[in-house]
């Protein structure tokens, strides 16, 4: 479906730079007083047909980057290139064919879908706002994608309401796949389901991403789903990127304290009851207050010294140069 | 209540839901029971009943269209469903106290935090307005919130979702209940405050020698946090042991389903194992055996298909509705 | 297509409303209401030649008392207080549908408009119908109606009759723009509308198909509603002599008994005042019954 791309690196999305800040107003005349740094400085590539993990918390920024991309929000500044062309540049026409070639799959399963729209309807929209297409080549086109992620034909008719949480959420990815695109953003798509349909749901994911060689920006705050599903994985904190490596990479050898405190968070199974250790102290900070320097120091064991006055870049690591860091310690 | 001692036993519960488009059996001869000061885990996914199950316990099912249909619940030596009104609201929020999912929404947004606390503690102990408030002040820091002279006095949508929670958490345990009800009270926060509230009240229960009934989905948690386990699957009890056993070695399949196919950090397989099919609707349970449509043994078997297995005891505190559970069919011993 | 059909929300809510004894014999009234119009504009096209004196012809002596002849009694002029009453409800049912159709069709769009797209635009209609809302609805309708009376539109007059419809449609869309200003706010936000934005839908669509349709169950529920308070601001426009000067209204009625009551007749204005009363009622009770059944929130989940 998608083998070729226009970029010589074989890269299908790259962004550098990327800022999206929100400004505060305040005053009967609603001056703005500051920002909310949502996305602070953000730079990464996608590589064609492969999967790129963004792992951080609640207020990390990710969804809001998922969707700047997209131009859902606009964007303050940077540069986003997506198959060659100027993303943030383009204009309307050129950001409709856009829409046509990324496409979203959203956390919420019940949100996401109209409730009264039938599903037939709902899938097959896309396809109605891009290309005039006959109805019996759009049905045609519409079961044929139900069936591909495992749905019945027969359900075109029916009504979201009528679908459990994981067959809606396989009703969204269909929605996201009938415009053949090349980059499908994944936002939380598994967060909102039961355990053993996440199983599904991801082991669905990796196959159409096979049969279809897409290319996926993968988001979600836990950290074993994004080692299933990821070859490449990026942690943000606070609208930043703090560490990113390839999979096996971050979690054999992690570096950033905010990584291995997340790591050491999640609860695990294998081992019944285990001490903690480096449970992170505090909240995270508010984004109309943000700390000075790192933004992790008020939770940080190692805090000291420059950690406090100034933010650490994002650089490689010393002989590892596909491991990213931004951290004064390592 | 001696050590170890047996705090609540529930017995056969069953809660109905009376709808026009039929009885919504949400919750089926469920039985299991709580020891003082351990940790109880009611674990399973969405529509299992296991939210309902904590409400019951609570008396706090909306009454049309649910109802108690069956079942007696002993706290404390008493019938919890044979009490007056009156009676429970003495002991709810007293001896047994509950936290929800969302704090959001279980605070009320239009009073302080300090009002919303002093009320819980003056609707039960007799103390002046001055000592309930330096109470509530002692509970803030018990929970650990920071500078909590100055929180008392905001407003919940001023917290962030952490502190609501401890907020709540504040609440509950200020008049020293024996139980503490958790209805996934870690499900909307973030994964590192999640750990900090589990260890909030890891403490507490320590502290207080309370003992929690834990709901949540999150098998993790239950690893890590609870001392026994009851896995729900549409309504009935599926499997009960404590934690260690169970996740040693899970008797039921579905259990065993679900251990599986939880993605696990260190999984290096191409892909997940899974459970085939969807969680039945309440209203078009399957006949026999509620999971044989996705087990990989009931599905095709007669028995699974059509006799529904009860829970049974079979070895050293373990009980299991399974036909094909080892020790189930010598087992006639039916687990209270 | 052999794919079974669903069941949508409306079906759901339907199926729910007929549920309700007191909702369906409500509709029923309604039901009857209207047909009592359609028969008499029936009747009235038929006789064309002789249209309007249906009710203008004399059954009785004047005033005479409730009876066998006349089962309502006769007013001052001995015209049948019965066929007053049924004219009076084809006035009265008319220009409430009149105005609905107008205050809707210009309501809903302006709402959505200032909902979706917020901005200049909202604090423009915003500032408009805070700004008609502010002036009270009595002042307001009497305005529009004295200074719509003797105009012309297109080369027609206009009558009495079209100029009240044309009030009360004009000032009655202040309500119903509100909410679904509100609502088209709060559902701007729900994700389903973020993915119609993300697969290129322009705001024309995302309006027309995704948003209207779920904020139109409350266009339905205000209509019933409001269908009520059009009825009683005909009743006091003609009441107050500006309506159709020579054609019975139930305001007319009730303005007649202001001097009737003085002097013991008392039928015309009970007849009017319980005639206006059922139909309130029954709309008000349905559109109860109608907000519960389709507010999908309320759904026994």
């Amino acid at each position: 479906m998608n083998t070729d791309t226009a970029d010589k690196n074989g890269c299908l999305l790259k962004v550098e730079d990327l800022k999206t800040y929100f400004p505060i107003r305040k005053g009967l005349l609603r001056r703005s007083v500051g920002y909310i740094k949502a996305v602070d400085g953000v730079s990464f590539k996608i590589e064609n047909a492969a999967t790129f993990g963004l792992v951080g918390e609640s207020g990390c920024g990710k969804t809001t980057l998922a969707r700047s991309i997209l131009r859902l929000i606009p964007a303050t500044s940077g540069r986003i290139t997506f198959d060659g062309a100027d993303l943030l540049a383009a204009d309307p026409s050129q950001l409709r064919r856009f829409r046509s070639e990324i496409s979203m799959i959203f956390q919420d399963p019940f949100g996401s879908l109209n409730p009264r729209m039938t599903i037939g309807d709902i899938v097959g929209e896309p396809l109605k706002v891009h290309r005039r297409i006959s109805t019996a080549e759009l049905t045609e086109r519409v079961c044929q994608i139900l069936s591909k992620v495992g749905l019945s034909p027969d359900s075109v008719n029916r009504y979201p309401h009528e679908f459990s949480g994981g067959q809606r959420q396989r009703i969204g990815i269909a929605r996201a796949l009938i415009l053949q695109p090349k980059l499908i953003i994944c936002d939380e798509p598994v967060s909102a389901l039961d355990v053993s349909i996440q199983s599904q749901i991801l082991n669905l994911l990796k196959d159409l991403q096979q049969e279809f060689s897409l290319t996926y920006l993968f988001i979600a705050h836990n950290l074993a789903v994004v080692q299933f599903s990821c070859d490449n994985v990026a942690v943000m904190y606070m609208g930043r990127i703090v560490e990113q490596a390839p999979v096996a990479e971050l979690y054999n050898n992690t570096l950033h304290p905010y990584t291995a405190a997340l790591m050491a968070a999640i609860p695990k199974i294998q081992t019944s009851k285990q001490t903690r250790k480096h449970t992170p102290t505090g909240e995270v900070p508010s984004l109309l207050n943000p700390p000075l320097g790192c933004p992790f120091n008020p939770r940080c064991t190692f805090a000291a010294g420059p950690c406090f006055t100034d933010i650490p870049p994002l650089k490689p690591v010393l002989g590892k140069p596909e491991h990213l860091l931004a951290c004064w310690h390592r | 209540m001696s050590d170890n001692g047996t705090l609540l036993s529930v017995e056969n519960l069953s809660t109905h839901f009376f709808t026009q488009q039929g009885v919504v059996r949400a919750v089926q001869d469920v039985s299991f029971s709580v020891k003082s000061g351990r940790t109880f885990a009611l674990v399973g996914e969405s529509g299992c009943g296991k939210s309902v199950t904590a409400l019951s316990l609570m008396r706090l099912v909306p009454y049309p269209p649910g109802k108690i249909v069956s079942g007696k619940i002993t706290f404390e030596g008493r019938n919890l469903l044979g009490l007056s009104e009156r009676r429970m609201r003495a002991i709810r929020g007293n001896r047994i106290a509950m936290i929800f999912q969302e704090p959001m929404t279980s605070l009320n947004p239009v009073f302080t935090v300090g009002n919303q606390i002093v009320e819980a503690i003056r609707l039960h102990q007799h103390k002046s307005r001055s000592r309930a408030w330096d109470l509530a002040e002692q509970m803030l820091h018990e929970v650990r919130i920071p500078d909590p002279a100055h929180r008392i006095s905001e407003y919940p949508h001023q917290m962030s979702g952490g502190m609501r929670q401890r907020v709540m958490i504040a609440m509950a345990v200020s008049c020293k209940p024996a139980l503490l009800i958790c209805d996934e009270p870690t499900t909307a926060l973030d994964v590192t405050i999640q750990a900090q509230i589990l260890d909030l009240l890891a403490e507490l229960q320590k502290q207080n020698q309370m003992s929690i009934l834990l709901i949540t989905h999150d098998l993790g948690i239950v690893a890590e946090r609870a001392d026994d386990v009851a896995v729900m699957y549409a309504s009935k009890i599926a499997e009960l042991a404590d934690c260690r056993s169970l996740f040693l070695q899970p008797l039921h399949p579905y259990t065993q389903g679900l251990l599986k196919s939880v993605p696990q950090l260190g999984f290096t397989g191409k892909r997940l194992n899974t459970i085939s099919g969807i969680v039945p609707e309440p209203l078009h349970f399957p006949s026999g055996c509620k999971f044989h449509p996705r087990c990989p043994i009931g599905c095709n078997d007669k028995r699974c298909q059509t006799i529904e297995p009860e829970l049974r005891r079979v070895k050293d505190g373990r009980a299991v509705a399974c036909w094909y559970a080892p020790g189930y069919e010598r087992s006639d011993d039916i687990k209270v | 297509m052999k794919a079974p059909k669903g069941v949508s929300l409306w079906r759901d809510g339907m199926r729910r409303l007929f549920h309700r004894r007191l909702a369906v014999v409500c509709l029923g009234i309604i039901v009857i209401y209207f047909l009592l119009v359609a028969f008499i504009y029936v009747v009235e096209l038929f006789n064309w030649r002789i249209g309007p004196t249906l009710w203008a012809e004399p059954t009785g002596p004047s005033y005479q008392p409730p009876g066998s002849e006349n089962i309502f009694g006769t007013d001052i002029f001995g015209l049948s207080v019965l066929r007053k009453t049924l004219y009076g409800a084809k006035i009265s049912i008319t220009v409430a549908l009149f105005a609905s159709i107008i205050s809707i069709a210009i309501g809903v769009p302006l709402g959505a408009i200032a909902g979706y797209f917020r901005g200049i635009v909202d604090d423009v209609i915003v500032w408009l119908y805070s700004t008609l809302s502010s002036i009270p609805y009595i002042l307001l309708i009497l305005a529009f109606a004295v200074v719509l009376r003797d105009k012309t539109i297109a080369g027609q007059k206009l009558t009495g009759i079209t100029s009240v419809y044309l009030a009360i449609g004009l000032t009655g869309w202040v309500g119903i723009c509100r909410l679904i200003r509100g609502e088209v706010i709060k559902h701007k936000e729900h994700e389903y509308v973020l993915a119609a934005k993300s697969y290129g839908c322009t705001n024309k669509r995302i309006i027309f198909r995704h948003l209207l349709p779920n904020v139109f169950h409350i266009v339905i529920i205000v209509f019933s509603l409001r269908f009520v308070s059009f009825i009683h601001a005909e009743i006091i426009l003609s009441f107050l002599g500006l309506g159709e000067a020579d054609r019975p209204s139930w305001g007319a009625m009730i303005n007649d008994a202001r001097i009737e009551l003085a002097r013991g007749v008392w039928w015309q204005m009970v007849a009017a005042t319980v005639a206006v009363f059922f139909i309130s009622l029954a709309l008000n009770i349905f559109g109860d019954a109608l907000r519960d059944s389709l507010d999908p929130k309320l759904k026994v989940q």
